[in-house]
C-alpha cells in the first residue's frame, strides 16, 4: 500500500522533474547547436579581421572551388551513412569512395589521353564509379557483409586497379570540358564553384525535399520499422552505395580539371571525407547526418585551411587544428546529447 | 531415426560448417595453390621472411584492434601510436640515450595517445570513431611539426642503435626476437580477452553496452584500459619497426590501419556471433601476408597484388557471410 503511494509520488515527481528537465534539455541542446555555429562564426570573424583578403569575392570563390571535390565526395559518404545507420562498426560507411574517385580519374584521364572525346570519357568514368558502387551494394546488401569490411576490400580493388592503369604515374589530360571547368564562369562565379553549388542544390532537394529522401532516413534509422511499413530496405541501401559511386565519378572529373591530370594518392582524401560527413551531424537539430550539415562542415574545413594560408600559418598546423576543432565541437555536442539521453 | 539422417539437416550443417571454416579452407587452398605455383613459396627461408617482415608488426597492431573492436569500438589512431612510439624511440636513441630509455620513451608516447583517446571517449563521451579520427589528425600535425614537414630521422651507427639493430636481427633458439615478442603478446592478449574477468567485461560492453552498464561494470574504466592497451600494442610495433629499418619515417604507421581492421574482421568470421578473437585475427593477418607474398612470388607486380588481395578478401568474406545468411 505505502509502496504504491511512494511509487505514485515518485512517479509524479519524476514527471515534474522530466518536464523541468526537458525544458532544460531543450535549452542545452539549443545552446550546443548555437555553440557549434558560434564557434564556427567566431573563427570566421577572426579570419575576417586578421587574415588579409579573406573576405574578397575572389578568395571566397576560391574556397568554394577548393571545397568542390571534398564536398561532392562527402555527399556520397553522407548518403551511405543516412541509409545504413550511423553505428560505429555495423552502420553504413563507404571506405572505397576516395579510391573509387582515383580510379575514375585514372579512367577519365587515360581515355582522354588516348584521344577519346569528352562524352565517351565522362560516360566511362561515371560507369566505372557506379559499377564500383554497385559492387559495394552487392557485397553489403546481397551478401550481407559488414559495410566497413566490404568497402575495405573494394577499396583495395579500386586502388589496385588505379595503380595498374596508371602505373603510379601522373596522366595529363586536357579537353573542352576540363578547360570550361577551369576557366569558364557565369555571373562572376567560376564553373568549378557552380559545379558544387548545382550539385549541392540537387542533392539537398532529393534527400531533404522528397518522399524518397524521407524513406531513406526511415531505412537508416530503423530498418525493421521501415520494412514493416512496406519499404524495400535493400533497394534504398543499394541506392546509397551506387549514389556514392556516382559522387566519386563526379568528383573525379572535378579533380582532373583542377590538376589537369589524374594523380596517384587520392586515397588520402578518405579521412577528410569521413570527417566532413561526421562533423556535419553537429549542424542538424537531432544530430543526424544531413546534406546541409555536410556542406557547412566542408566549407568550414575549406575556410579553415584558407584562413591559415592567408595568416601565413604553416600548413602543418592545419590537420591538427582541424582535428582539435572536430573534437571540441563533437565534445560539446555529445554533452548535449548525453543530457538528452539520460532522462 | 537420428536427425542427421534428414538430408535437409545434413545440408544445413554442411553449410554451417563451410561458413564457419571458410577462412580456414580458403587459407589452406591458397597455401596449396602457391606451393604448387611457386617452388620458393614453401621454403623455410621464404616463410621466415613472410613471418618477420609481413606478419609480426601488422599482427601486433591487429591484436590491439581486436581488443578495441571486441569492446564495440574502433581505433583509427593506431597509426599515430605506431608513429609516435617510433619517433620518440628514434629521437632518444639519436640523442645518445640508452636503449632502455628509448623503449620506455617510445611506449610512453604511445601511452599518451591511448590516454588521450580514453579521455575523449569516456570523459567527453565522443564516439570512438570521431575521437580517434580527431586524434589521428592531431597526430599527423604533431609529426609534421616535429620533423619540419616529414623528414625521416635515420639512426647512424652508435652504441644504442647498434644494440637495437639486435632486436630485429637476433634470435633465441633460432626464432627471431620479433616473432618471440609477437607470440608472448598474442598469448597475453588471448588470456586477457578470453580467459579473464576484464575480457568478459570487454565482451559484455561489445555485445550489450547498456546491459553492461546496468550490471555494474565500470564501463569508463574498462574502456579506458581497452584504448590504452591498444595504443601500447601499436607502440610496440612502432619500436620494432624502427629497430628493423633503423629510422623513423613520419606518417608511415597509417599503412597498418586498414590491413589491421581487415584482418580483425576476417577473424570474426570464425565465430558464430562474429566476435573478434585473437586466433581469428592472427589467421586474418596470416591470410593477408601469405597472399601478398604468394602473388609476389608468382610474378604479379605490386599494383596487381593490391587488386588480388582485394578480390580475394572480398571472395572469402562473400562466401563466409553469404553461406551464413543462407543457414539462417
Amino acid at each position: 500500500m505505502s509502496a504504491t503511494i511512494l511509487h505514485a509520488e515518485a512517479g509524479a515527481s519524476d514527471e515534474a522533474r522530466a518536464t523541468g528537465k526537458s525544458a532544460g534539455r531543450r535549452f542545452a541542446t539549443l545552446v550546443v547547436r548555437l555553440g557549434a555555429i558560434a564557434a564556427f562564426a567566431a573563427i570566421m570573424a577572426y579570419f575576417v579581421v586578421f587574415a588579409p583578403g579573406f573576405t574578397s569575392t575572389f578568395n571566397l570563390i576560391n574556397v568554394v572551388e577548393q571545397s568542390a571535390i571534398l564536398g561532392v565526395l562527402a555527399y556520397g559518404m553522407t548518403s551511405v551513412i543516412i541509409g545504413g545507420g550511423s553505428d560505429v562498426t555495423e552502420g553504413g560507411i563507404d571506405l572505397s569512395i576516395a579510391a573509387n574517385m582515383g580510379l575514375c580519374a585514372a579512367v577519365y584521364a587515360t581515355l582522354l589521353s588516348m584521344g577519346y572525346g569528352d562524352f565517351l570519357s565522362v560516360l566511362a568514368a561515371i560507369t566505372v564509379g557506379m559499377a564500383v558502387g554497385a559492387l559495394n551494394a552487392l557485397a553489403v546488401v546481397g551478401l550481407g557483409i559488414l559495410p566497413l569490411l566490404a568497402t575495405l576490400a573494394v577499396l583495395n580493388v579500386a586502388a589496385g586497379m588505379e595503380l595498374t592503369l596508371t602505373q603510379n604515374t601522373v596522366v595529363g589530360a586536357s579537353s573542352p570540358l576540363l578547360a570550361f571547368l577551369v576557366s569558364g564562369s557565369f555571373l562572376g562565379i567560376s564553373a568549378l564553384a557552380w559545379a558544387l553549388i548545382v550539385f549541392s542544390a540537387t542533392i539537398i532537394a532529393i534527400i531533404h525535399g522528397t518522399a524518397f529522401g524521407l524513406r531513406l532516413y526511415a531505412v537508416g534509422g530503423h530498418p525493421e520499422a521501415a520494412r514493416a511499413a512496406g519499404l524495400s530496405v535493400p533497394f534504398y541501401v543499394s541506392f546509397t552505395y551506387v549514389l556514392s559511386g556516382f559522387c566519386a565519378a563526379v568528383a573525379s572529373i572535378l579533380t582532373v580539371s583542377r590538376l589537369s591530370a589524374s594523380t596517384p594518392g587520392s586515397g588520402e582524401l578518405l579521412l577528410s571525407v569521413l570527417a566532413a560527413a561526421l562533423l556535419g551531424t553537429v549542424f542538424s537539430r537531432r544530430f543526424v547526418p544531413t546534406m546541409g550539415g555536410t556542406l557547412l562542415s566542408v566549407l568550414f574545413i575549406g575556410l579553415l585551411a584558407n584562413g591559415f594560408q592567408l595568416l601565413n600559418v604553416s600548413s602543418y598546423w592545419v590537420n591538427g587544428v582541424q582535428g582539435a576543432l572536430i573534437l571540441l565541437v563533437v565534445a560539446i555536442t555529445s554533452f548535449a546529447r548525453g543530457s538528452e539521453s539520460s532522462r | 531415426m537420428s536427425v542427421s539422417a534428414n538430408p535437409n539437416t545434413a545440408k544445413v550443417s554442411l553449410r554451417a560448417f563451410l561458413a564457419k571454416y571458410s577462412v580456414l579452407i580458403a587459407f589452406a587452398a591458397i597455401v596449396i595453390f602457391f606451393a604448387v605455383a611457386s617452388p620458393t613459396f614453401l621454403t623455410p627461408a621464404n616463410l621466415f621472411n613472410v613471418l618477420v617482415n609481413n606478419v609480426v608488426m601488422l599482427a601486433i597492431v591487429a591484436l590491439g584492434l581486436t581488443i578495441v573492436i571486441s569492446s564495440g569500438g574502433i581505433d583509427l589512431s593506431v597509426g599515430v601510436s605506431v608513429d609516435m612510439a617510433s619517433m620518440v624511440f628514434v629521437m632518444l636513441l639519436a640523442a645518445g640515450y640508452s636503449g632502455v630509455v628509448g623503449v620506455g620513451g617510445g611506449l610512453g608516447a604511445a601511452l599518451i595517445v591511448g590516454i588521450l583517446n580514453a579521455i575523449l571517449i569516456t570523459r567527453l563521451n565522443i564516439s570512438p570513431f570521431l575521437a580517434t579520427l580527431g586524434v589521428l589528425f592531431i597526430g599527423q600535425s604533431t609529426q609534421q611539426l616535429a620533423t619540419s614537414g616529414g623528414q625521416p630521422i635515420y639512426l647512424t651507427s652508435g652504441y644504442a642503435s647498434d644494440q637495437f639493430k639486435a632486436i630485429a636481427r637476433t634470435a633465441l633458439f633460432g626464432v627471431p626476437t620479433p616473432v618471440i615478442v609477437l607470440v608472448i603478446l598474442a598469448i597475453a592478449v588471448h588470456v586477457l580477452l578470453h580467459r579473464s574477468v576484464f575480457g568478459r567485461y570487454v565482451q559484455a560492453m561489445g555485445a550489450q553496452p547498456g546491459v553492461a552498464w546496468y550490471s555494474g561494470i565500470r564501463v569508463p574504466r574498462e574502456l579506458s584500459m581497452v584504448h590504452v592497451l591498444c595504443a601500447l600494442l601499436a607502440g610496440v610495433t612502432g619500436i620494432l619497426l624502427s629497430a628493423t629499418v633503423k629510422s623513423y619515417v613520419p606518417l608511415s604507421g597509417n599503412a597498418f590501419l586498414l590491413d589491421a581492421i581487415g584482418a580483425t574482421f576476417i577473424g570474426t568470421t570464425l565465430s558464430r556471433e562474429r566476435k573478434p578473437s585473437v586466433i581469428g585475427t592472427l589467421l586474418g593477418v596470416l591470410l593477408l601476408a601469405i597472399v601478398k607474398n604468394g602473388l609476389l612470388l608468382v610474378g604479379w607486380n605490386f599494383y596487381w597484388q593490391q587488386v588480388g588481395i582485394g578480390v580475394l578478401v572480398f571472395l572469402v568474406l562473400a562466401v563466409s557471410f553469404g553461406l551464413r545468411r543462407a543457414t539462417h
